[in-house]
């Protein structure tokens, strides 16, 4: 797989040549950012302090706080979904995909969700982070290939920034 | 005459105003350390080098202070943190 990647002028980020699987894994990143665990919505949703004599912050957290947090973690979601759907593709199924210069905060931010979601719905150690996955056809290899790409993609973008 | 709401007004302990309160950053498995030291830089706008001298102490201690002050402003440093999804507490500093 050779993937042609070019920074526009604009800053926008020109991905060339992406093969199927990696853009069903791409377009995987919002399920796996949405998964539907309590562990997975413990982690987003942090308490703010451990002080037992804080519980009001910690209410005014859940009050006020969470909610804004939702919102922007679901819009950073939104916007990798928009910029998939937007992505052409060539007669060999190859797919193009243009991430706008002011999207990339967005991207960073999905690809984040869903390493961190993904690891707290199978329980991943850190030790079982850095294994090879060996059978695709198992949802917790598939899980790990998910990892290592989406963090490979996240690190390069991180680059792209400095 | 309709009956006026009483507004609720909040109250702050003058010991609450008075303390120092840490911002610390927790060690997590899966965040990405030049991930770390980016939101770093952004949020608290640190030089790349003290973003990744806090970045390493994450890493090595598990947990690094990485602002100091009001209360107010250490929690909305905490909740910039909490929007990268960093792992990050606010706690009272011990009294000097």
């Amino acid at each position: 797989m050779k993937i042609g990647i070019s920074i526009l002028e604009d800053g926008s980020v020109l991905f060339e040549g992406i093969d199927p699987l990696l853009h069903q894994m791409l377009s995987e990143i919002r399920s796996a950012a949405e998964l539907d665990d309590p562990r997975v919505e413990a982690r987003f949703y942090q308490s703010p302090t451990t002080d037992p004599e804080s519980e009001d912050l910690r209410e005014d957290w859940k009050a006020f706080v969470q909610p804004d947090l939702h919102s922007a973690f679901a819009s950073s979601r939104e916007v990798v979904e928009a910029d998939l759907r937007r992505s052409s593709s060539d007669k060999n199924g190859h797919r193009t995909l243009l991430i706008p210069r002011n999207h990339i905060d967005h991207w960073l931010g999905a690809l984040n969700q869903a390493r961190l979601a993904l690891v707290e719905y199978h329980g991943f150690s850190e030790a079982e982070m850095g294994r090879q996955p060996e059978n695709l056809e198992s949802p917790r290899d598939y899980a790990l290939l998910q990892l290592g790409i989406y963090g490979l993609i996240q690190e390069w973008l991180v680059s792209l920034l400095d | 005459m309709p009956a006026l709401d009483t507004p609720e007004i909040e109250t702050k302990d003058k010991a609450d105003l008075d303390s120092v309160w840490n911002v610390v950053v927790h060690n997590d498995p899966v965040n990405l350390m030049s991930y770390v030291a980016m939101v770093f830089r952004r949020v608290f706008g640190f030089p790349r080098e003290k973003a990744e001298r806090h970045m390493m102490e994450v890493h090595k201690n598990g947990r690094s202070i990485v602002w100091s002050g009001c209360r107010e402003e250490a929690e909305l440093y905490v909740q910039q943190l909490h929007s990268h999804l960093l792992l990050a507490t606010l706690e009272k500093a011990p009294r000097q």
